[in-house]
């Protein structure tokens, strides 16, 4: 859940990223101060073949990387492609831009400002995750799963 | 009545590559050597080299009920062997991949014989007895219907058509079943149709090129290609079929 009072954007590349750019842009996009938080989005790679006649074997995906941001570690569970900021204003929006221009040198990129998270939880959202659920997760990520959000520190 | 069979409409470059591939007398140009041996690892359905599961005892032995429609048709050699039928499915990616799914359905019942093909929007899977099946695959697999790229075999988790392509002009796959050499270009299959590790990977050479795969596919695409807008032929010949099967409970007649 997000709170509607902070402007949100959203950068999409033209093609899924590599670890190794992911880690560039997300490096690049914590350099910029005021970045309140972020999801990356894309399709899932998951560690273990989820269905299908080799269900439950191992899945192992040369993008399913660890990456170093900030001063965290985090292991890489989708092929980003697209990646949600919350901002703590719109100012930043300019110096974000040219912050992670660098980071697209051979494909193309879209950086967009809108409302990408969910401010207000739905009725879907209750039947499958219950009242007590993760009020700070809803919407973003799923509540039920055991991964924790990341913190970076000092990027203020 | 003399026939001579159109194959379909449209005066763009995808429309005519459809032709080209459906048109059975016109042989489809050979893009890369794949053995037999590596075909039956990447499909999975049997060891290399072990002999073919079929019918016991054989079919020649076996009581077979009398039947007009057998002695008309000749047996392919799977059929007559009483082979297990197994199956192979592609993905095909939607920038301009070089076969997409209905095309592929199309062109196998104009090419093979023995054949049940399933379609569906991002995949399409043929079924046939397992001796023509490696025949078949062979052609599927070798030719210009293929692109280690922008192709994948897949028996399973096939998304990936309407993905973006990734860094390395891959399509997506959440098993990355076909992994790309970034020095050499060289596309190499390490898990087989399902998933499965395999002991030694294939190597099925380099991707094509933008040029050639813009110049061969049979995709529309308004960003990457040509815009299925810009065929009025086609647009009129969909038109044309999607109002007739719209009507067709009411008994059309045409004007």
């Amino acid at each position: 859940m997000t709170e509607a009072t902070f402007p949100q954007c959203r950068v999409d590349s033209e093609r899924f990223m590599n670890p190794e750019t992911t880690e560039r842009l997300l490096n690049q996009i914590i350099s910029v101060p005021g970045v309140r938080r972020m999801v990356l989005n894309g399709p899932r790679l998951p560690a273990t073949v989820p269905y299908g006649p080799s269900k439950g074997i191992a899945n192992p995906h040369p993008m399913r990387k660890t990456i170093r941001v900030g001063d965290q570690e985090m292991e890489l569970q989708v092929h980003v492609g697209t990646v949600l900021l919350e901002l703590e204003n719109r100012d930043i929006i300019p110096a974000l831009k040219a912050a992670i221009e660098p980071v697209f040198r051979d494909f193309s990129f879209h950086i967009k400002e809108g409302r990408f998270m969910k401010t207000e939880p739905s009725l879907v959202d209750f039947c499958k995750y219950g009242p007590d659920a993760d009020k700070e997760i809803i919407g973003l990520a799923d509540p039920n799963s055991r991964s924790k959000p990341i913190i970076i520190q000092g990027t203020k | 009545m003399a026939y001579k069979p159109q194959y379909g409409p449209g005066q763009s470059v995808p429309a005519a590559n459809r032709r080209k591939q459906m048109d059975p007398s016109r042989k489809l140009a050979k893009l890369r050597d794949v053995s037999d041996k590596d075909l039956v690892l990447v499909m999975g359905h049997r060891a290399p080299g072990s002999a073919y599961p079929s019918a016991h005892p054989p079919l020649s032995e076996q009581q077979e009920p009398a039947c007009p429609i057998r002695k008309i048709v000749t047996p392919t050699d799977g059929a007559k062997a009483g082979d297990r039928v197994r199956y192979i499915q592609f993905s095909d990616s939607m920038y301009n991949a070089p076969c997409q799914p209905y095309q592929r359905s199309y062109l196998e019942a104009y090419r093979f014989r023995g054949i049940d093909p399933g379609t569906l929007s991002g995949r399409q899977i043929v079924e046939c007895r397992e001796r023509d099946l490696e025949k078949y695959a062979k052609e599927l697999v070798g030719t210009e219907l293929f692109d280690t790229a922008l192709t994948g075999i897949r028996g399973c988790t096939v998304h990936g058509h309407s993905l973006r392509l990734d860094e390395n002009g891959m399509m997506f796959d959440m098993l990355q079943r076909a992994v790309i050499d970034k020095k050499s270009g060289v596309v190499k299959i390490v898990k087989d149709q399902v998933g499965v590790p395999l002991d030694a990977e294939v190597k099925l050479g380099k991707a094509m090129d933008a040029k050639w795969l813009k110049a061969n596919t049979t995709m529309f695409h308004s960003v990457s290609g040509v815009g299925f807008r810009d065929d009025p032929e086609y647009v009129e010949y969909i038109q044309r079929i999607h109002s007739l099967r719209t009507k067709y409970g009411f008994m059309p007649k045409e004007a």
